[in-house]
């Protein structure tokens, strides 16, 4: 008897696999709703956003004079802005608390031998894990939807900027998963995982920002310094490195798509003029999250897959 | 007349129930295998020969090489050198044929604390691209065999250490494996939990299954095998059945008889049958006269020694083969040096 015969696979790509056939998804799942932990967690993560909305709507009401909030429409903005921020930092810590233990965990609990001697393809170890991890973080941002949308309530923020807001915090909480799922395999111990991956997801959150901010404002000053005597050619290579910069990380993606969506009234694309001396010209620019979401999804995509190699690896 | 009272040390499954095995049928062999971590040679040349249908135990001492061996042979580590097989499938080519054929509990193993034992199960049958329909049968069936149906909704942590070693043993078992691969299942558990493994095993052994397991009690390896090799510094140093092994160490047979009395008489009789090498008086014993007799031949020639004892009328009260034990053996054959 042929191994062909003996084994038949299931047919269609393993990326597209149903994530509710993957039996380490179920597993996980049904371990992580069991019990008071989950809802302590997501009530947690609500009681403080509501707590910061309050403390924001507060602020942003009371001391309009000193904010210089002189409309409902910045109130709103603020509490948007306030709301998705503290949300990303929320988001930026649980991720990889909740996916740098997945593939480091098992080998701890010494349940990894038992999973790899199955038939269960490492694909699916790896996929289940960050599922079920990301459904759980999903459940997190989806329910703070509302609380967002209390924005609504004093105007000034757009339907698409909820949209590109959900979408960055999507991007990062895959992209932060997907991280934590890969260092949870590339290291056998979780605190190391766990060390490697906070120490990525602060350098993705807090360094890059930093990083590109500062040569953000450069860029600025030479585009606006130079004027029409800067060359063509430099002026949109600064504006295209501006966008590199902030599609680097979801800080600067995001400050930097609404910054366009107020002044160009483009949440997709559009163009800017480049003066020089040899003209005027008009350069297409693509909003940042779009370019971010790209390349987060990308290295997201590149991280599981290092990840199902390193589990499909055997020991040598 | 005393009663007469016949031993034998050989193996504990009842000889209707113990498993025919084919020495030329194998379904675990490694060729040549070698495994070195850095400078430390694990397993050194070695060759293994596990028959279908035999309960094999591997034995050697800490640091032998067992483990590094069921590792290889499981999958989950290659070998420097060499080739090994299980099932007829070469384990680096075809791993996912092999896992098919196996089933694998690790000397340490952990459980999911936050599953009930039955899901555990189901995970793991799921894991085996068991049918969701047929699941919850096998989960039953299996429950019954390791004697676990009352604490189907338990949760995992909340069972004993020989509860979790029997139902790893069902979580073995849930693709219906050809072979089982066992490192050390009787380690750290109770008397009792040991009695229990070791009597799940001949079940087993009796269902079909070839049992491969490691062991350092070699009570319990000589209580249950078919089969035994030893292993040591990474080198199998002896391998076969049980039976094959005992007479490659021991030239002949040997048999003690205990009598009331006439023990010269004995000695003259006994000498005069045909295939006994040698009659020698032992010490006495509680005032009871011994004799150990060395003979060649097979088990009608035990039967016509007692009768021509009992033709002259000496007064018998105990006869028996001495059969040589299992440590005595492995003491004979080890050096007792570790890789």
């Amino acid at each position: 008897m042929t191994e062909a015969e003996a084994l038949p696979r299931r047919r269609g790509g393993w990326f597209f696999n149903n994530p509710f056939n993957n039996p380490v998804a179920i597993k996980e799942l049904r371990g992580r709703m069991r019990g008071a932990r989950a809802f302590i967690m997501l009530s947690v993560y609500l009681l403080l956003i509501v707590g910061f909305t309050l403390l924001l709507y507060v602020i942003s009401t009371a001391s309009q004079d000193v904010f210089g909030f002189s409309s409902g429409g910045q109130v709103g903005r603020a509490l948007f802005t306030g709301i998705v921020g503290l949300q990303l930092l929320l988001v930026t810590f649980i991720a990889p608390a909740l996916t740098a233990s997945a593939i480091s965990g098992e080998r701890e609990r010494q349940t990894y031998d038992l999973l790899r001697t199955t038939l269960l393809p490492a694909h699916k170890l790896a996929i289940g894990k960050l599922f079920s991890a990301l459904s759980y973080l999903f459940l997190l941002l989806i329910a703070a939807i509302p609380l967002q949308s209390i924005a609504f309530l004093f105007g000034g923020v757009a339907e698409i900027e909820v949209l590109i807001a959900f979408v960055i915090l999507s991007v990062t909480t895959i992209a932060l998963g997907a991280t934590g799922i890969y260092f949870s395999a590339a290291q056998n111990r979780t605190l190391a995982a766990n060390i490697t991956t906070y120490a990525m997801t602060l350098f993705i959150t807090i360094g890059l920002p930093i990083a590109t901010l500062i040569l953000t404002l450069l860029f600025s000053s030479l585009l606006s310094a130079g004027g029409a005597d800067t060359s063509a050619e430099v002026q949109i290579a600064l504006l295209y490195g501006l966008v590199a910069l902030a599609a680097t990380n979801p800080l600067m993606a995001a400050s930097l798509t609404q910054s366009w969506l107020i002044n160009k009234q483009s949440a997709f694309f559009f163009y800017e003029t480049v003066t020089s001396t040899t003209g005027v010209i008009q350069v297409p620019i693509l909003s940042p999250w779009i370019l971010f979401g790209a390349v987060y999804l990308l290295v997201a995509l590149i991280l599981v897959i290092r990840t199902v190699q390193r589990v499909r690896s055997i020991e040598e | 007349m005393p009663e007469l009272a016949f031993e034998s040390s050989g193996s504990a499954l009842p000889a209707e129930s113990a498993p025919v095995v084919d020495e030329t049928d194998l379904i675990i062999e490694t060729r040549g295998l070698v495994k070195r971590y850095g400078k430390l040679t694990a397993v050194n040349d070695l060759w293994l020969r596990v028959p279908r249908g035999a309960i094999y135990g591997f034995v050697g001492p800490n640091g032998a090489g067992k483990t590094s061996t069921m590792r290889i042979l499981t999958t989950l580590m290659l070998p420097t050198a060499g080739q090994a097989y299980v099932a007829g499938y070469e384990v680096t080519k075809n791993p996912r044929a092999v896992r098919r054929a196996i089933g694998y509990m690790p000397d340490y193993f952990g459980v999911y604390e936050d599953m009930k034992v039955w899901e555990y199960l189901d995970f793991f049958a799921a894991c085996y691209e068991i049918p969701e329909s047929s699941r919850s049968q096998l989960i039953n069936d299996l429950l019954d065999l390791v004697d676990l149906s009352h604490r189907r909704d338990d949760m995992v942590d909340k069972l004993s250490r020989g509860m979790k070693q029997r139902l790893c043993l069902a979580r073995t078992l849930v693709h219906d494996p050809q072979v089982l691969i066992l490192d050390e299942p009787a380690s750290g558990l109770d008397p009792r939990a040991r009695v229990e493994i070791r009597e799940l095993m001949v079940e087993l052994a009796r269902m079909g299954k070839t049992i491969f397991f490691s062991s350092h009690i070699l009570a319990d390896v000589a209580e249950i095998c078919t089969h035994i090799g030893i292993i040591e510094a990474g080198r199998m140093v002896m391998q076969g059945s049980l039976e094959s092994i005992r007479r490659q160490l021991a030239p002949h047979r040997e048999a003690v008889v205990t009598l009331l009395n006439r023990a010269e008489e004995a000695k003259s009789v006994l000498s005069g049958i045909q295939g006994v090498l040698a009659v020698a008086e032992l010490p006495e014993e509680g005032g009871r006269k011994r004799l150990r007799i060395a003979f060649e031949g097979e088990d009608a020639l035990l039967s016509a020694m007692v009768q021509a004892l009992a033709a002259q009328g000496i007064p018998i009260l105990h006869f028996s083969e001495q059969t040589q034990d299992l440590e005595s053996v492995f003491m004979k054959v080890t050096k007792g040096i570790v890789s």
